[in-house]
């Protein structure tokens, strides 16, 4: 089946199965790796992407469920030149170890400054509680979060 | 290449400093094995038992072999010298006819497609003949028990056994004016390291078996993959790509060998891919440990002698084990000076997942035991048990139970004194 979608500003038509699911189509139709398969179940986060400004696990989204969204992946952030704030502030904050969960963890908390500039502790915790690390133990990470909301422009 | 974001901050020593992988991780560019690719490559999927303790009567292929897509489906007659293991090389590359645990992987299937390979792994046929298992080490370490390795390990079940003695424990019971026995029991964990495992194996422009796979012992990989496939050392090269966190989990073979036995067979690049399930089925585990500890102190509460006996699930392969249960002997008297010692610590096969390596390698079970066990004495003597312990702690020249004269580097008594005062009710129960 035929499907449209944007992937990181693109505008993208595939041909895909109908038991494909989004995270396939990033990694092995657009070679997108940044985003990871940890689970396959919906359960740790590290395949999270931002659809229409909402994170979502793409391994839980069919291909077919993506068409004529907008998806945006850890890909479609920043670059070695001008880093995303989120990026910034995990690198600065030592907030990846193995970082496996690193892109699904950037992009939830850019989801979330993206509706909330200023989001409180407890807020963070929240948005965060999606994504799964076995690593840091999370504080850093927390940090990481509070730390891109100070820098972050409104 | 900082681009936006300063290096080290602060001097050499104590300042901060950047962690250099961190750019690649945070970009999305870091690659790990499932990331990484070849032109014409296929996929590999194992057929792993779902029985715990089998005999295998027979195998049949002729449904896969025809599958659609399919390169190759091998078995442990493919493989030339069936073992590996880091201490003892007890565990099969493919079972031949003995399956010892759940998950053991017997059929190793590969075609073009991921989705082909596991349609036509799905097809092999494993005729099992299932056999009663034992999941209690303390029955498995009985005589008379049937042995899960005679070959390797001989007509016992028991892989390890370290006696830890100090001091007379006769003597440590006369003077003992306070006695606490009891029971622990720690369970089985896995790492659940977020990164499934993966690998890619192929055979490069100059004949070269290459394996890139996040492993954590690159070195030892090699050698048992030249091993297993009766290659040179120099003919194998292991690539360590990113590492999806590892905690003791990556240091045992889990798809390496299978990967290169089928890039060597077919000549093709060999993806495998865990699934979460794939995953829990193909690394060790943390060791359970059944602890029996008595110990013995003065009404005055100073310990006179311990007496433990400690129980760690092998489970199926011997892994880490004897290192693991040497460090659990040597760690049973915890950060406390006990004159009188008689520790039996010992590593028991059985029909369990394989346990290995996992934070603390050994060290982290018997805390439970040692702790409870001043917890306990302390109520009996009616001290609290911050007080109980500032009597026991080993300082500078404390000698431990092995007989090591501790030089410098003993924090404990600054350490409790700091965390006193957060303690104020525990310490008053
Ligand atoms: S891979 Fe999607 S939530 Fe874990
Ligand atoms: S850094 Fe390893 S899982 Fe988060």
């Amino acid at each position: 089946m035929k499907i449209e979608l944007t992937v990181n500003g693109v505008a993208r038509i595939l041909e895909v199965e109908p038991e494909e699911r989004l995270l396939d189509v990033l990694r092995e139709r657009l070679h997108l790796t940044g985003t990871k398969e940890g689970c396959g179940e919906g359960e740790c986060g590290a395949c999270t992407v931002i659809m229409d400004g909402k994170t979502v696990n793409s391994c839980m989204v069919l291909a077919a469920q993506a068409d004529g969204h907008a998806v945006t992946t850890i890909e479609g952030l920043g670059n070695r030149g001008s880093l995303h704030p989120v990026q910034k502030a995990f690198l600065e904050e030592g907030a990846v170890q193995c970082g496996f969960c690193t892109p699904g963890m950037v992009l939830s908390a850019k989801a979330l400054l993206d509706r909330s500039p200023h989001p409180g502790k407890e807020q963070i915790a929240v948005a965060m509680s999606g994504n799964l690390c076995r690593c840091t133990g999370y504080d850093k990470i927390l940090r990481a979060v509070e730390r891109a909301a100070g820098e972050v422009k409104e | 290449m900082n681009g936006t974001v300063g290096g080290t901050v602060g001097g050499t020593v104590g300042g901060r400093v950047l962690r250099e992988d961190a750019w690649g991780k945070v970009l999305g560019q870091a690659a790990f094995p499932a990331d990484v690719r070849r032109e014409g490559q296929i996929y590999a999927v194992a057929v792993r038992s779902p029985h715990a303790h089998a005999r295998i009567r027979g195998l049949k292929l002729d449904e896969a072999r025809k599958a659609e897509g399919v390169v190759a489906v091998l078995t442990s007659a493919d493989v030339p010298h069936n073992g590996h293991g880091v201490l003892y090389r007890d565990q099969p590359v493919l079972v031949q006819d003995h399956v010892r645990m759940a998950g053991d992987p017997v059929v190793l299937v590969g075609a073009e497609t991921l989705a082909e390979a596991r349609t036509a792994a799905g097809l092999v046929e494993v005729d099992y003949e299932v056999l009663p298992g034992l999941f209690d080490p303390e029955e498995a370490m009985k005589e008379g028990v049937p042995a899960l390795h005679p070959e390797i390990h001989g007509s016992t079940n028991i892989v390890y056994h370290l006696p830890v003695c100090k001091g007379n424990v006769a003597k440590g019971w006369a003077e003992a004016e306070v006695t606490v026995e009891r029971d622990y029991q720690t369970q089985m964990l896995d790492h659940a390291f977020l990164q499934p495992e993966a690998v890619l194996a192929y055979v490069d422009e100059r004949g070269h078996l290459v394996v890139e796979v996040a492993t954590q012992y690159a070195h030892y990989d090699r050698g048992e993959i030249a091993h297993a496939l009766g290659l040179k050392f120099n003919q194998v090269r292991v690539k360590t790509v990113s590492v999806g966190g590892a905690f003791g989990g990556r240091e045992d073979i889990s798809l390496q060998i299978m990967a290169a036995l089928m890039a060597w067979r077919t000549l093709r690049p060999v993806k495998m891919e865990n699934t979460r399930e794939e995953s829990f089925h193909s690394h060790s585990k943390r060791h359970p440990m059944r602890m029996h500890y008595k110990t013995g102190a003065t009404r005055a509460g100073k310990l006179t002698v311990l007496e433990a006996r400690i129980v760690g699930d092998a489970g199926a392969y011997a892994s880490w084990s004897p290192n693991i249960l040497r460090k659990a002997a040597i760690h049973a008297t915890g950060p406390y000076e006990i004159p009188n010692v008689r520790v039996d610590a010992y590593a028991v096969l059985t029909n369990n997942p394989y346990t290995g390596a996992m934070r603390g390698f050994g060290a982290a079970q018997p805390v439970l035991a040692y702790e409870s066990q001043m917890d306990l004495l302390a109520r009996e003597l009616g001290l609290s048990p911050m007080e109980l312990r500032l009597r026991n702690i080993c300082r500078v020249g404390s000698e431990t139970a092995t007989g090591q004269v501790l030089t410098g580097s003993v924090g404990m008594e600054e350490c409790l004194k700091a965390v006193k005062s957060y303690l104020g009710e525990v310490s008053a129960r």
